[in-house]
């Protein structure tokens, strides 16, 4: 098998170059992060790769993948056929090989306050919800913030300074659907404009990719009619 | 409304203009479709009738407002340095105000009967 992946030292080298390794007695069950493991191991011990739970929970190791962001850890090498092109994640810096600087894409998580807010004094007991209460925040709290949707967004790399990128409006979203929160209004107002939300053309690059199989594209949707109720 | 201007009401324009259009649409092709016959006095009398005119005049507006808020998005997009942003944006809105300029011209005359 064959294994081409994107290589880049800004220490050493001028410019990124892709370098082919080969692999023997791969079976089709192997995952992509297993491959990277052994190259490392057996063939190149300087490339370099974020790795960590090697499950599918930490999403420490986004990449893309035959043009397709995925995780390599949960990314079996039979949907993928006899070449395989590794890259690191779209529109990010490149810090090394297929390690990317993911500041902006915490910053822009950040901004949207991923966390309850509340006017009320804190009580003596839990906030509690009631079961629908609860069920309306799934699909929206299980993203593991690995950042293969927002870095497979075109807006998001056209506008990464100002556009939020999916993987925060979801958490926006997950926020602003939580009974237990007082602050929708400060929410909503912080993310009109031009640039923060409504950069979003439902391109659903972002859920063609999620590998939790979440739906960025709807959470979006759900706050744009929320916005909308808003200002009426 | 407590949210300023930018987000969602060109987002809203947009949508609102979009329904409009296919709406007017919807009604207005078959309608010019089976006027008979199909020559210059037919269809100068359906601009002439008032309620036409006007849903005409509409279906321009919203083409011209869909069209500045579908021109102003690509700009946002793509065109990042402020300078040439500013000056595609007034070159846009010219242009799409002097389309406006000439179809109010060629419509409103033709209201009354007149042209």
């Amino acid at each position: 098998m064959r294994i081409s992946i994107y290589r880049y030292n800004p220490e050493t080298d001028q410019a990124p170059y892709m370098q082919d390794y080969r692999l023997d007695e791969v079976s089709s069950e192997t995952m992509v992060l297993e491959l990277l493991t052994r190259i490392k191991a057996e063939q190149d011990e300087s490339l370099s790769f974020r790795r960590s739970c090697g499950e599918g929970v930490c999403g420490s190791d986004g990449m893309n993948i035959n043009g397709k962001n995925r995780l390599a850890c949960i990314t079996p090498v039979g949907e993928l056929g006899e070449s395989i092109e590794i890259r690191p994640l779209p529109g990010m810096p490149v810090i090394r090989d297929l390690i990317v600087d993911l500041s902006q894409f915490y910053h822009q998580y950040r901004s949207v306050k991923p966390y309850l807010i509340t006017h009320d004094a804190e009580p003596e007991i839990e906030r509690l919800q009631s079961p629908q209460e609860r069920d309306r925040l799934d699909g929206l709290y299980e993203c593991i913030l690995c950042a293969c949707c927002s870095t497979s967004c075109p807006s998001f790399w056209w506008n990464p300074d100002k556009f939020r990128g999916p993987a925060a409006l979801l958490q926006a979203a997950r926020f602003l659907e939580d009974s237990r929160d007082q602050g929708t209004a400060e929410r909503l107002n912080e993310l009109d404009g031009p640039y923060r939300l409504y950069r979003c053309h439902t391109i659903m690059n972002c859920t063609d990719v999620c590998p939790k199989h979440l739906n960025p594209s709807e959470a979006i949707g759900k706050i744009k009619k929320k916005m909308l109720k808003h200002i009426i | 409304m407590t949210l300023r201007a930018g987000g969602v009401r060109p987002w809203v324009l947009q949508r609102l203009s979009a329904l409009y259009m296919a709406l007017f649409l919807l009604l207005a092709v078959p309608a010019a479709w089976l006027a008979e016959p199909l020559d210059f006095s037919t269809w100068h009398a359906m601009f002439t009738r008032p309620w036409f005119n006007v849903a005409t005049t509409l279906f321009c507006l919203a083409l011209l407002g869909h069209a500045w808020v579908g021109g102003r998005d690509i700009l946002l997009d793509y065109v990042h340095p402020p300078g040439l942003r500013f000056a595609l944006l007034g070159l846009l809105g010219l242009f799409l105000l002097s389309m406006l300029v000439w179809l109010l011209g060629i419509l409103l005359p033709l209201m009354g009967g007149v042209a």
